[in-house]
């Protein structure tokens, strides 16, 4: 799903990250990476969840962490934003360290989340949501109007509580405030969770839309949405990372990511 | 006998009536505005803290107090031997200024050295802790008070004498007789309530408290510091529990005493409960029902059942009602606050 300028080779060959590639055909673009996670240890309380999770981006991808439910999927998310710090390993952003900086300060450094479960702010606006997000140095209305003229379904119902939206237009929100501010990475967790097939469908589209502007790392559970936005995948496994390759180089329901991912 | 039978009902309703006559509704609801009024200006800041960072801060009570005697302290000074009424109402405004702006400072410093380090232990450590700043500070207080010979659980009279003397006159406004001290509250309640929606609806910080009460880990993850915001938050909520405290060190049914700090910290958790955890728009609510059964009760404490003894039972009374009836409050939300 990167546009016309994308840096992915077809096919390709293994850069780095050697041990986060078992079966090969890993087709990691050349250059220095816009995220780079290595051998990152993170823990709720004394339960170890990452065993060492090792990733790359790069600028312009659509890359898909696939697994199935609580390997570690989301944690390394919330490792990357710093909420769950990791106690181990390191997580760069544009070749800086985030691990020991606070979850704003990654977050500023134009960093997006559109967390599980979408979180909007129900009690606030649909407009008061977008300008939470928007960063202090900016002005707040070009801000907004940017989101809006993104999403002009959100424009009708700017005034609306953000509770009393749809489940696809709540999805919508989110996208649209971890967009706010020129965020370069876009960290999505879960996008299609709960939504009927048509409104799945929108969302993809929005998020296709999103990464003409963003990079994104994605977390999903629906193969097939996942495969079809993403450029490459890692397959995540008891906290750690088991395949990675190419994503028009397998399909859905393929034996090679079938093993990891059935129950 | 059956004559006997009859006088309680007789004199009940003799006092139904009386209470019905407009005058007297009239001067009820103005009471029970007044008592409103005071109630959310001890309120406000508890709420807003509690509903951002769900600290519930035990020690408001003795910032409310320390409000008090600052602020009487302050207009002591600046009325002096001075008369008129401009001068002590101008007094007045210094004090509120000056206690806003110390116990703003104060509770900036106490949850950025006190608080912020325990956020993340149980709320149990939280009460302790703002339990043990509320020792503290009513102790310290009493050693001040002491070494410059003011009877601590006394009410400070020195201040209550620089109130001006229209606020201790009866006015008549639109045929309705009014206290002056009770008009003024209900000025600085609305001015109080106007200003904290102000700053939560129109200011940014206000869009970042009012996001943060629902969920502080996303609004981090947007780019806001949210420990600064908990920091101003917690000043902010501290100088308005300051400045309710000068308008208390006026009112004799309340006035500066080291007592003060429990008998307001009681009632706000009341409103607080009863308006629902954390928001601020119950807390209005449940201030003016609070303050208007109040003053009702008072009422007819006085001119029925003839024993003024008992009518702040009724305060408690409206929490044990709201407990059983709607344990959320009036706009309670299930889950507020969270670390």
């Amino acid at each position: 799903m990167t546009d016309g300028g994308s840096t992915v080779p077809d096919g390709g060959s293994e850069s780095g990250n050697e041990s986060a590639t078992p079966s090969g055909e890993s087709a990691v673009p050349d250059g220095e990476p816009l995220l780079s996670v290595d051998g990152v240890h993170s823990y709720y309380g004394d339960s170890h969840i990452l065993e060492g999770v090792d990733l790359e981006v790069h600028e312009g991808e659509v890359v898909a962490l696939i697994g199935r439910n609580g390997v570690g999927k989301t944690t390394t998310l919330r490792s990357i934003l710093q909420l769950t710090p990791p106690r181990e390993g390191s997580v760069t952003f544009r070749g800086e360290e985030l691990v020991g900086l606070d979850t704003h300060e990654v977050a500023q450094r134009g960093v997006g989340w559109v967390p599980e479960e979408r979180r909007i702010f129900a009690q606030l606006s649909v407009a008061e949501n977008v300008r939470a997000a928007v960063p202090e140095s900016e002005d707040v209305d070009a801000g907004l109007e940017r989101a809006f003229d993104r999403f002009p379904d959100l424009r009708e119902r700017r005034a609306a509580d953000a509770g009393d939206l749809s489940g696809g237009q709540q999805q919508m929100l989110a996208v649209a405030r971890g967009l706010v501010g020129g965020n370069d990475l876009l960290l999505v967790d879960e996008p299609s969770e709960g939504l009927a097939p048509m409104i799945v469908d929108a969302v993809a589209e929005a998020l296709a839309d999103a990464a003409r502007e963003a990079t994104i790392l994605l977390v999903e559970q629906n193969l097939p949405l996942a495969l079809d936005l993403a450029d490459r995948f890692y397959v995540v496994d008891h906290g750690t990372v088991v395949d990675t390759g190419d994503a028009d180089a397998v399909d859905a329901d393929s034996e090679r990511l079938r093993r990891y991912l059935s129950a | 006998m059956s004559t006997l039978a009859t006088l309680p009902t007789l004199l009940f309703l003799d006092t139904l009536f009386e209470f019905l006559r407009p005058s007297t509704l009239a001067g009820v609801a103005v009471e029970g505005l007044s008592l409103a009024a005071l109630y959310v200006m001890i309120t406000a800041g508890l709420s807003l803290i509690f509903g951002l960072m769900g600290v519930l801060n035990f020690a408001h009570g003795a910032v409310t107090m320390l409000g008090a005697y600052l602020g009487g302290l302050v207009t002591v000074l600046l009325v002096g031997g001075a008369t008129g009424d401009p001068v002590r109402f101008l007094a007045f405004f210094v004090a509120t200024l000056v206690a806003f702006g110390a116990l703003a400072a104060l509770g900036g410093g106490m949850e950025i050295a006190l608080v912020r380090p325990i956020y993340d232990r149980p709320p149990l450590y939280q009460i302790l802790l703002t339990f043990g700043v509320t020792l503290i500070l009513e102790e310290l207080a009493r050693i001040v008070l002491l070494f410059y010979g003011i009877q601590p659980i006394s009410d400070w009279q020195d201040a209550l004498a620089t109130r001006p003397a229209v606020l201790g006159e009866g006015l008549g406004v639109a045929g309705v007789a009014v206290d002056g001290l009770e008009l003024f509250q209900i000025l600085f309640g609305i001015l109080t309530v106007v200003g904290v929606w102000a700053f939560l609806t129109r200011t940014r910080y206000g869009l970042y408290v009012r996001a943060g009460s629902e969920d502080d880990e996303m609004l981090a993850a947007l780019g806001v510091d949210v420990r600064q915001v908990f920091t101003v938050v917690f000043a902010l909520g501290t100088g308005v529990a300051g400045a309710a405290g000068v308008l208390l060190a006026w009112d004799p049914s309340w006035a500066a005493s080291v007592p003060l700090a429990a008998e307001t910290l009681l009632p706000a958790f009341v409103v607080v409960i009863v308006g629902g955890l954390g928001t601020f728009r119950g807390t209005v609510a449940a201030a003016l029902l609070v303050g208007v059964t109040d003053a009702i009760m008072k009422w007819w404490f006085q001119n029925y059942v003839e024993f003024t003894g008992l009518p702040e039972i009724t305060v408690f009374l409206v929490l044990v009602i709201m407990l059983i009836v709607r344990p959320q409050g009036l706009y309670g939300v299930s889950e507020v606050g969270g670390h």
